[in-house]
């Protein structure tokens, strides 16, 4: 187990390396550079210099990146090209900020998706499983845009309640955004929430049909009993387990979703710097992402361990 | 929970085509979720006999129509008909979703049987390599495919294709993993077969209805992704008629023309409900679990 | 880029996403108003009494991460200049220039040395009073190629920073090295604002300058403040404060707006859908910058087919301004005919080609581009470039012309498009002074030439203009320079649109214009007395 933890890790560093070094190579095919980002239709040749030569941009793309790497590795993310803040705390803020709607988003989707999830497991073919399994159908067909969209227009414009978009920079404190983080959140959970629901059904339905539960039962247990005892522990871990390996995927919505709410995450400083060619910022992120993504990976492995002794003796680890 | 946990309950059939065709038979979801999908098809192939007006036609005095027996559907900003221009708009996402889909999945397909075969140094570089590109957000590989490479049909198909090889890469590998120690492909190796004809004859039929699978479950992501990057400009350039771009240009005008918006995103979800149809109903016909695994 | 600028185009920032998510959250606002297409626009702002005090709430798209308040720099927050800053000369409601920090002004007859009195009742928000001095290094900073301001391209072949100085306190000398009669105009350049003397290094977040409002606090692509200046010169402003909130993405300024979170959209064109359903609402409306958006279609003329000349006529010939007109701004603004001075600016002139497809297919027949097919790009960064696209191609169809659309992602479409392809839609601010416009979109070389067209014909016209102090005859060349530039160019302007501009139906006397806004004046109605 050690060994195989120990191994992990060292994937864990390569698969970091690769996807910072993929971004590097990406970002260089990308079509101009920061300074005739920023500068755009006021591009002269001459304004282009002067910005290059004050960035330090005349420097070889490679060595920059070199340089960067080097920084990075004793933890100093560099310095924003566009805005000339350090990347390390602008990154924190963002992240801090990001976090905040999505762990409010992954708790409260979870827990609606699973009472769903869980009622249309027990119903099993019967009219409220058809009903949730065909909402979250629908819920899955309907691109997370319409989603935000609606949302703003029923409880910002018609009946404002929340506020439409997020008019505080990054560095507000976490009570000045709290008002706003309520939109964004609950269009980021109904679109978790139709996967996840899906999900929670199927494991519901395999843990009910399972030895463990079926000797419960027979002991006497109500159905009531059963599931909080027995299947929801174990369908949730399982859930858990998706979307701990969707983060990459999952910010995608995110980045949707803080576009259209103003909202100052790391989605919408991952929008800019690519618009920018920000190298430092993307690379940070670059970075962090593929840390979370194989820190999940590697947690969800283990676990997956832990519940499964054959998976312990093998190893025979996929990824 | 990797790949490897994708499980593959019932011993895979041979021959590939059968396996395929008789999981859609004996699933009714993944029948009508076929169906759906015909239908669509149909329509974006005979959609010029449907209708009498040309879905790139603008009559500006006609602008904003509401609902009538002239416009079925009423009018957009520019005084197209938007049921033309729904009819036709399927076009563009069916033939970028299919020729993505089938692209991305066949490429992961060849590329994870092989590597599932190969093992060794080849199996490490490669799942290092679908590793580090899951880990970068799939958006950021996208708006950096198409700010590179510009628009247009076969960008996008490109484009959708880097995004979704490395999912099908994994989930696939782990599939023929499970094929690989087997006896047959054992003895196809001591039989000394060579590499590509063990993964074509073995390997391959064993993986179809995983593969089948995903090919429904990505077209219907695909959908979605194409929808959305014409939306956000990347895909279809006007005028053509697209769902996507339709509901990008008439959303504003959601209160004066509903129908300009609804039609299009009522197509487009129908269309994407029949991949979803199909690939639940092909995914419990096999037992593949289709949500209890990673690697999108 | 996302910002007024030089060049006057702002943009939205995240605008590729942009444009797509928003979904017209407005579009719902609670009116049931689905009449038909023509449902009228308000014609003019309001006006009336303001109360004295409140805050005004703007949205603004920011410039980049990179923002700054020094006014000379191409990354200034364009908002804050006119709420901080004087410039010397400014334009008025007529389109004369007139004083601004410079009281008068005076030329020699070869138009070689002016001299401008500076007011002497004006001074910076430090409590420092504003001279010449301050002026001189105003204008040689503009001139230093280090800076590279937008503004260096324009001045910089007119003088030597040397030739600037200050015969005392209230007295700025200019002696040019080529005769210009038109220099005060150049001075109205909204990176012309007058910043202290030796304030170069932190003018970038002090933001002090003797403008109407003095800062409070500024964020790049952030949130910011300004307070009204009880000491100004013209008088203290109607307002307290300003907050500025910067929303990259227009459909979100949008939203905040239908939302009462703010009560004006800066530099946001609003397209008529989107512009009816914020009329409709409750608490907002629309007001119009009359011919504020000067639309182009720029023929690359170094670019096959548009390096032939009949070739460019031939396509001016072939399209249909009206119907450009009508199709992407719904008739809201006036005919271009492909002179790039708008029609309500004093020295326009009326001189236009007759549309003529049949004469367009035989002048390209004879110069060998029968059934011309070229591409032609657009982008979501303007909602009105698309629309604008399509109906160039549909028109000019008619003279056997096959225009293929090409869309471009707007976060590189002045990077990559602009002056690259031969053949795409874009659209400048009105506002430039004529001289300026001529001399920095159609002079060859200049860095702003769209077309990069070199005309020597075109450009003895504009040195002899410059050369004229006589304002009839200096108008006639002006005139002649406009004639010269829709027969031969390579530039079409279908169009001069009106800007819609979205604001709450609080605000009154809301006045803009080319690059001129009134912060004096403008107020909140008297009603609203409450909100914080």
């Amino acid at each position: 187990m050690t060994l195989f933890v120990a191994r992990r890790l060292g994937a864990m560093v390569l698969t970091v390396v690769l996807a910072s070094l993929l971004v590097f190579v990406a970002l260089q095919a990308l079509p101009g550079d920061v300074a005739t980002q920023i500068l755009g239709r006021d591009a002269t040749p001459e304004a282009v210099q002067v910005l290059r030569d004050q960035l330090g941009l005349d420097q070889p793309a490679w060595r920059r990146y070199l340089e960067w790497v080097g920084g990075a590795i004793q933890g100093d993310f560099g310095t924003s090209l566009a805005s000339g803040e350090a990347v390390g705390s602008e990154l924190a803020l963002h992240l801090r900020n990001t976090l905040l709607i999505a762990v409010l988003a992954i708790a409260g989707g979870l827990l609606f998706s699973l009472v769903l999830g869980v009622v249309a497991g027990l119903y099993r073919d019967r009219w409220p499983d058809h009903l949730i399994s065909g909402a979250s159908l629908v819920g899955m067909s309907v691109p997370e845009f319409v989603v935000a969209t609606v949302l703003v227009l029923l409880f910002s414009v018609t009946i404002p309640v929340f506020p439409a978009v997020v008019l505080d920079d990054a560095d507000a404190t976490v009570g000045q955004l709290l008002p706003a983080i309520w939109l964004p959140a609950l269009a980021l959970s109904i679109a978790l929430a139709a996967y996840v629901v899906r999900m929670m059904r199927a494991s519901v339905i395999d843990v009910m049909a399972s030895e463990y539960v079926q000797t419960a039962r027979l002991r006497g247990l109500g159905t009531g009993r059963v599931v909080l005892r027995h299947a929801l522990p174990n369908a949730v871990l399982p859930t858990l387990n998706v979307i701990a390996l969707n983060v990459a995927w999952l910010v995608g919505g995110v980045v949707v979703v803080e576009t259209v709410f103003n909202y100052p995450g790391i989605g919408t400083l991952m929008i800019d710097a690519v618009y920018d060619r920000d190298l430092p910022v993307l690379q940070a992120i670059a970075v962090l992402s593929a840390v979370v993504y194989a820190l999940c990976n590697l947690a969800a492995d283990v676990a997956a361990m832990g519940l499964n002794p054959r998976l312990r003796a093998g190893g025979r680890s996929t990824a | 929970m990797t790949g490897s946990e994708l499980t593959v309950a019932g011993t895979p059939a041979q021959g590939t085509l059968r396996t395929v065709w008789a999981g859609i038979r004996s699933s009714r979801a993944a029948t009508i979720g076929l169906a759906i999908v015909a239908l669509h098809v149909l329509v974006a192939i005979a959609a010029p006999l449907l209708t009498s007006y040309a879905p790139t036609q603008s009559v500006p005095a006609e602008a904003l129509a509401g609902v009538s027996w002239d416009h079925l559907a009423g009018t957009d900003q520019y005084g197209r008909d938007v049921l033309t221009r729904v009819l036709h708009g399927g076009r563009f996402a069916l033939v970028v979703c299919a020729l993505s889909t089938v692209a991305a999945v066949g490429l992961g397909t060849v590329v994870g049987c092989f590597v599932a075969l190969r093992g060794g140094w080849a199996d490490n570089v490669v799942m290092r390599l679908v590793d580090s590109v899951l880990a970068v957000p799939a958006i950021l590989a996208l708006l950096v495919v198409v700010t590179a490479l510009g628009t247009g049909t076969w960008v996008v198909v490109a484009a959708i294709t880097i995004v979704y090889v490395p999912g099908v890469v994994r989930v696939v590998r782990a599939a023929a993993q499970s094929v690989v120690p087997l006896e047959y492909v054992t003895a196809a190796r001591a039989r000394g077969e060579r590499r590509w004809s063990i993964l074509r004859r073995e390997l391959l039929p064993n993986v179809a209805d995983v593969v089948a699978v995903e090919l429904a479950m990505r077209a219907s992501w695909a959908a979605l992704l194409v929808s959305s990057l014409s939306f956000l400009g990347f895909g279809a350039n006007p005028p053509t008629p697209d769902w996507g771009l339709m509901v990008a240009e008439n959303r504003t005008a959601l209160t004066v023309v509903p129908m300009a918006t609804l039609a299009p995103i009522v197509a487009l979800a129908t269309f994407v409900v029949g991949l979803n149809l199909a690939a639940d109903g092909l995914a419990k016909a096999w037992g593949i679990d289709r949500f209890r695994r990673d690697g999108r | 880029m996302r910002r007024p600028a030089a060049t006057g185009a702002p943009i939205t920032r995240r605008s590729l996403l942009a444009t797509g998510i928003g979904l017209a959250a407005g579009a719902m606002t609670g009116c049931s108003t689905a009449g038909p297409a023509t449902t009228a626009l308000p014609e003019q702002a309001r006006a009336g009494s303001a109360r004295a005090g409140g805050e005004l709430r703007i949205a603004r798209p920011p410039a980049s991460n990179a923002e700054t308040l020094d006014p000379a720099s191409s990354l200034c927050a364009y908002e804050y200049l006119g709420a901080l800053y004087n410039r010397l000369t400014r334009i008025d409601r007529d389109g004369q220039v007139v004083p601004d920090l410079a009281a008068e002004w005076d030329v020699t007859e070869d138009a070689m040395r002016w001299t401008f009195r500076i007011r002497d009742d004006v001074s910076f928000h430090d409590g420092r009073p504003c001279t010449a001095h301050d002026a001189v290094y105003t204008i040689r900073r503009l001139l230093d190629p280090d800076l590279a301001s937008p503004q260096q391209g324009v001045l910089a072949p007119l003088m030597e920073p040397g030739g600037v100085t200050a015969a005392d306190d209230r007295t700025l000398v200019i002696e040019l090295a080529t005769p210009n009669a038109e220099l005060p105009s150049l001075f109205t350049g909204y990176n012309c604002y007058v910043v202290p003397d030796g304030s170069g290094d932190d003018i970038g977040v002090a933001g002090i300058g003797t403008g109407p409002f003095r800062l409070d606090s500024f964020t790049a692509a952030g949130r910011g403040r300004v307070v009204a200046n009880d000491a100004y010169w013209e008088g203290r402003p109607t307002l307290d404060s300003i907050a500025f909130f910067s929303i990259a993405d227009q459909q979100a300024r949008t939203n905040a707006l239908l939302a009462d979170q703010v009560d004006l959209l800066s530099q946001t064109n609003l397209d008529f859908v989107t512009a009816r359903v914020v009329n409709a609402s409750d608490n907002a409306t629309i007001a119009r910058v009359r011919n504020g958006q000067w639309y182009t279609i720029p023929m690359l003329t170094t670019v096959e087919p548009f390096t032939d000349p009949d070739v460019r006529r031939a396509v001016k010939l072939a399209y249909d301004p009206q119907r450009v007109l009508d199709v992407a701004a719904q008739g809201a603004g006036d005919l271009g005919h492909d002179n790039p001075v708008p029609p309500d600016n004093p020295l326009w002139v009326d001189h236009a080609l007759e549309r003529d497809p049949d004469q367009a297919r035989a002048l390209l027949r004879a110069a060998g581009y029968d059934g011309l097919t070229v591409d032609m790009y657009t982008s979501s960064y303007d909602p009105v470039f698309t629309p604008m696209t399509l109906a160039f191609k549909d028109s000019v169809a008619d003279a056997g012309i096959t225009v293929n659309v090409r869309n471009a992602s707007a976060d590189s479409y002045y990077s990559q498009v602009w002056m690259q392809q031969p053949l795409m839609a874009t659209y400048w601010y009105t506002g430039r002074p004529v001289d300026q416009l001529l001399n920095q979109i159609f002079r060859g070389g200049s860095s702003y030439n769209e077309t990069a067209w070199a005309d020597d014909t075109f450009d003895a016209i504009l040195d002899d203009a410059r050369r004229e102090i006589d304002d009839d005859k200096r108008r006639t060349l002006y005139q002649d320079a406009q004639r010269y530039i829709v027969d031969h160019s390579g530039s079409i302007t279908p169009m001069f649109a009106d800007r819609l501009v979205g604001l709450s139906r609080d605000v009154v006397n809301y006045y803009e214009h080319g690059f001129e806004f009134d912060y004096l004046n403008i107020g909140l109605a008297d009603h609203r007395g409450e909100r914080s």
